[in-house]
């Protein structure tokens, strides 16, 4: 199955290649890649292994919850590294491993919903038993859980990879809509966000974009003046690049039907930049410049009110105020009011939250998120404990490339726990956002904790690069499934 | 050897598994379970009968009898108590003097889970 797949892919890279007359090797070449080995290496089990496993005969029973991209990737990966492993994954969601980066080319149309949905049965290493329950009480005093149907498994070592739930009812009119998983059934919250409002942040969701966006294309091209609206919540967020992604997409789409020019796209973020990182936010700035957008900084979406088409934003700004004889400085007031925008289509990238069952109990914090040392990823109260991806309480690492990096050392750190030793492996914080800012360009914005780009390939990282789309189109994605999943990219 | 090895591994699952001690918890995103929720959050106040019109905390209350309410009232009444917003500013009203109470009773609820125990409300009679 592997193969096939990689073999459909790489043909119908060759057909969009050859439409710009270059080679395969050439467009490798161009994008820095050692020949096809990010694709091919990493996706054919024989491949020879670059790195020499030493296994551990370390021992212990092993309690993965969630069984996501984060979860299935370090349950792979620990089977490769132990000698006996004893590897529990409780994981109620069939599509739980769905390839989540790709809902933004779904939204857009370039790909279907088929492209992304994989089942998490297909990609459960050997030996690895599944519990498809939900792990809803956690007393982590005894090393126990207990799921939904009242199983009470335990552990000697607990792998927290729940990933994070979309919040949408906190947005007044879309209380219905509820709070939401990426995959999964989704009728509901779809049904609350009605036909001119959408999000690419669930997998269904993905989808019904799409149709959203043409229906508002057309009544574009059909010289109707219309608002397109995005916005970005309050707080942390998986992929921080998606809500201005969809946006980009959506105005590739508005100008292949010529439709542009009876279209207004505004970007309304809560914060007060376009990017974390000075040299990309400066770089995303002028994309917005060149190609007509509006924005808005400082704008939360708190409420809409869908019969009349109306986003309601709380809008905050500062003001000087009287003199302050003691600090000798001018007071600084922070005011806010609510701004009513009106809108035709409406797409909301949610707050998003730790699952109330972690956030509530003692393996989570005050944010919600599990707190662990974000170099270890280890717990910082149960030495035990390990988390990573989404709801990891580490800063900026909401990614599927930051999951790319964090299973490796929390799988080296777990083991050397195991063996008695100390937690040597340390994560740095780095993250990539393939940026998509045309159908055909991407700008990889790649960084770390040092706030400052850490390009993979030795080109200017600031700069939309069609090679970018290729990567971003055609190799991230069996990178991903057939790499990460089995352990080994 | 494989017999004993294969038991330690089974018994190492330590899968116990109980009818009546089956847990449940609001806004986990798992079926509505409104009897439980009921338990939980209303019947300390409304009694279990949903009958219950007075209660002694700090100081004497007292309020009507909810069981048998009609039930598209209630999950009103109830969403309004829970309110959209947790912005303190654009915060839900104190409806009937009984806000800050109702809100601590409601706001880890979906409405799914609203409407089912709203339903579970009415049919106590």
């Amino acid at each position: 199955m592997d193969k096939k797949y990689i073999e459909k892919m790489l043909s119908k890279m060759d057909e969009d290649l050859s439409k710009k007359g270059m080679s395969r090797r050439e467009a490798m070449k161009l994008a820095g890649l050692s020949g096809a080995g990010i694709f091919m290496g990493a996706a054919t089990s024989a491949s020879a292994e670059e790195e020499k496993i030493v296994k551990s005969n370390a021992k212990g029973k092993i309690v993965i919850v969630g069984g996501g991209l984060a979860g299935m990737s370090t349950a792979a990966r620990l089977t490769l590294n132990l000698d006996n492993p004893d590897i529990t994954v409780i994981e109620p969601e069939k599509l739980a491993v769905s390839y989540q980066p790709g809902q933004t080319l779904v939204g857009a149309g370039i790909w279907d919903q088929d492209d992304i949905a994989y089942n998490r049965d297909d990609f459960v290493p050997d030996g690895v038993k599944v519990i498809k329950e939900k792990a809803i009480l956690f007393n982590p005093q005894e090393n126990k859980l207990t799921t939904d149907k009242g199983t009470v498994v335990s552990y000697d070592y607990l792998i927290v990879a729940t990933g994070l739930q979309l919040d949408f009812e906190r947005i007044k009119g879309l209380e219905e809509a509820g709070r939401a998983y990426s995959t999964g059934d989704n009728s509901k919250l779809l049904k609350a966000l009605g036909d001119d409002i959408c999000s690419v942040y669930t997998a269904e969701g993905a989808t019904k974009t799409w149709e959203i966006m043409q229906k508002h294309i057309a009544s574009a091209k059909s010289g109707k003046k219309t608002k397109f609206v995005f916005t970005h919540p309050s707080t942390p967020i998986k992929c921080g690049g998606a809500p201005k992604k969809i946006m980009y997409l959506a105005n590739a789409r508005l100008k292949e039907e010529g439709a542009r020019e009876n279209a207004e796209l505004t970007f309304y973020p809560n914060g007060g930049a376009m990017f974390g990182v000075p040299e990309y936010h400066d770089a995303i700035l002028e994309q917005f410049k060149r190609e007509d957008f509006k924005w808005h900084y400082r704008h939360n979406l708190i409420e809409v009110d869908k019969e009349n088409k109306i986003a309601v934003f709380d809008s905050k700004w500062q003001e000087k105020g009287p003199w302050d004889p003691v600090m000798k400085d001018f007071e600084v007031i922070p005011k806010h009011e609510k701004i009513r925008v009106p809108y035709d289509f409406l797409h909301i990238t949610p707050a998003q939250l730790a699952p109330r069952e972690i956030g509530e109990s003692d393996l989570g914090s005050a944010k919600g998120w599990v707190p662990v040392n974000k170099e270890t990823l280890q717990h910082i109260r149960y030495e035990n404990v390990f988390s990573l991806g989404d709801v990891a309480q580490v800063p900026m690492g909401k990614t599927g490339g930051s999951v790319r990096k964090q299973y490796k050392v929390l799988v080296d750190n777990l083991i050397a726990l195991m063996n008695g030793k100390t937690l040597e492996a340390k994560y740095a914080g780095y993250t990539v956002c393939p940026l998509i800012t045309d159908i055909g360009t991407v700008m990889l914005a790649e960084f770390d904790w040092t706030v400052s780009p850490t390009p993979s390939f030795p080109l200017d990282p600031t700069v939309e690069r069609w090679v970018f789309w290729l990567m971003k189109v055609y190799a991230l994605k069996p990178m991903t499934m057939y790499g990460m999943l089995s352990g080994k990219a | 050897m494989k017999k004993i090895v294969l038991s330690m591994l089974l018994a190492s699952i330590g899968l116990i598994a109980s009818e009546s001690t089956v847990p449940y918890k609001s806004g986990l995103l798992l079926p509505p379970q409104a009897d439980k929720i009921y338990a939980k959050e209303c019947a300390h106040c409304h009694g279990k009968d949903g009958k219950q019109t007075s209660s002694t905390g700090l100081t004497n209350v007292s309020y009507a009898v909810i069981a048998g309410m009609d039930t598209a009232e209630l999950a009103k009444t109830l969403k309004e108590y829970r309110g959209g917003i947790k912005s303190k500013d654009y915060g839900p009203l104190n409806k009937y003097g009984y806000g800050a109470v109702m809100i601590s009773a409601t706001k880890d609820l979906s409405w799914d889970e609203i409407d089912a125990v709203a339903k579970y409300i009415n049919g106590l009679k």
